[in-house]
């Protein structure tokens, strides 16, 4: 009797990280307005779902490929695609932030550099990838 | 004008306009006016203010706009579209310039800075590992450093943030506007509302101390 409710309160409690995680995860993409504006790069405002659908189906299959041990057996270049996707990913996401923390805006409008704008953008995104790169070639390498 | 009818004064009021200091306002610095051809120049030269020295925003008001009109032809009738003020910048060409000079230190803060923070990031979230265990969930292999994953991954960094904010260096993607220009005409427009509003209860204060 005892093992049963024990089961149960772990699948209750396993439910319940699921639900709070998963919640929060949401939140932060919406916060983040990525999917609005992927919808609007791809003009499909009325598909938005299948945006939606597509994000839930990869948290869930990592998930369970991560806890699994769900291995390919792919060539390791292969990986490089894989890389190139997390990388725009996280691009989005840094990208987002920035926005969010409205540091450029208020950083051009006290320098007055509204037409510079797109210069101050380029220096960031430059610094984000020799920075990565930077990461794992040398820092993380020692 | 026909036959006795009181001339009518079209106006709109511009949302913001930069001036160099220390030369009088005018109505046509501010406004677009349709008037009878006759009395346009008139009209568009009328004088609104002169703004104290060191002043850096001054707002024009509707009323006063009618003031000044009513002042010099009482029978006029006004017609006003638009906002209800002008917020004016007073700012010559040589500060601007001065400030440019800052860019190539802003451009290097900004280059360091976000690299320093894309590493923070990875080490906040384990990066490392994760790409560890991806390139085994993948391959099948374990790999301490699986570069053939890592390099891509920092250049669709990049093209990421590109792609977020629409535009590959200087030609944009297309023609909607991106979320960093939204987010900067927000601010500018926030920044000017309180502005507006500032100027406001500062009039109201100054017309109190009059009255009193």
């Amino acid at each position: 009797m005892t093992e049963w409710l024990g089961i149960a309160l772990v699948i209750v409690t396993g439910l319940a990280g699921g639900l709070a995680v998963g919640g929060g995860f949401v939140a932060f993409i919406v916060v983040l307005d990525i999917i609005p504006r992927l919808a609007q790069i791809t003009h499909s405002g009325k598909r938005i779902a299948w945006l939606e659908a597509s994000v839930i189906c990869g948290v869930i299959y990592w998930t369970l490929a991560d806890f699994n041990d769900w291995s390919w057996y792919a060539y390791p270049p292969g990986t490089a695609v894989v890389g190139l996707f997390c990388g725009i990913f996280v691009g989005m996401l840094a990208a987002a932030l920035t926005e969010v923390l409205n540091v450029l805006p208020i950083l051009a409008k006290r320098l007055r550099l509204f037409n510079a704008l797109k210069w101050l953008l380029l220096a960031m995104v430059l610094g984000k990838i020799c920075g990565s790169l930077f990461d794992w070639l040398v820092y993380q390498s020692i | 004008m026909q036959d006795g009818r009181a001339p009518i004064l079209y106006i709109r009021l511009r949302k913001q306009v930069r001036l160099p200091p220390g030369r009088p306002v005018l109505l046509g610095h501010v406004a677009q006016v349709i008037v009878d051809p006759e009395y346009e120049q008139a009209v568009r030269t009328i004088e609104l203010m002169r703004p104290g020295a060191g002043e850096q925003f001054v707002l024009v008001d509707m009323l006063a706009i009618v003031n000044a009109v009513r002042q010099r032809y009482p029978d006029m009738e006004i017609e006003c579209y638009g906002e209800p003020h002008a917020l004016i910048e007073l700012a010559g060409t040589a500060r601007v310039r001065q400030r440019r000079a800052l860019l190539p230190i802003v451009l290097i803060l900004l280059f360091i800075g976000s690299g320093l923070t894309i590493m923070n990031f990875h080490a906040d979230v384990s990066m490392l590992e994760v790409h560890r265990k991806l390139y085994k969930l993948i391959t099948g292999v374990d790999n301490p450093h699986p570069l053939i994953l890592q390099v891509p991954y920092s250049l669709g960094l990049g093209a990421g943030m590109m792609i977020f904010f629409n535009r590959v260096f200087k030609k944009k993607l297309n023609e909607e506007p991106d979320p960093l220009e939204v987010e900067m005409y927000l601010y500018q427009e926030n920044v000017r509302h309180y502005l507006v509003t500032e100027e406001y209860s500062r009039m109201n204060d100054s017309e109190g101390g009059r009255g009193r």
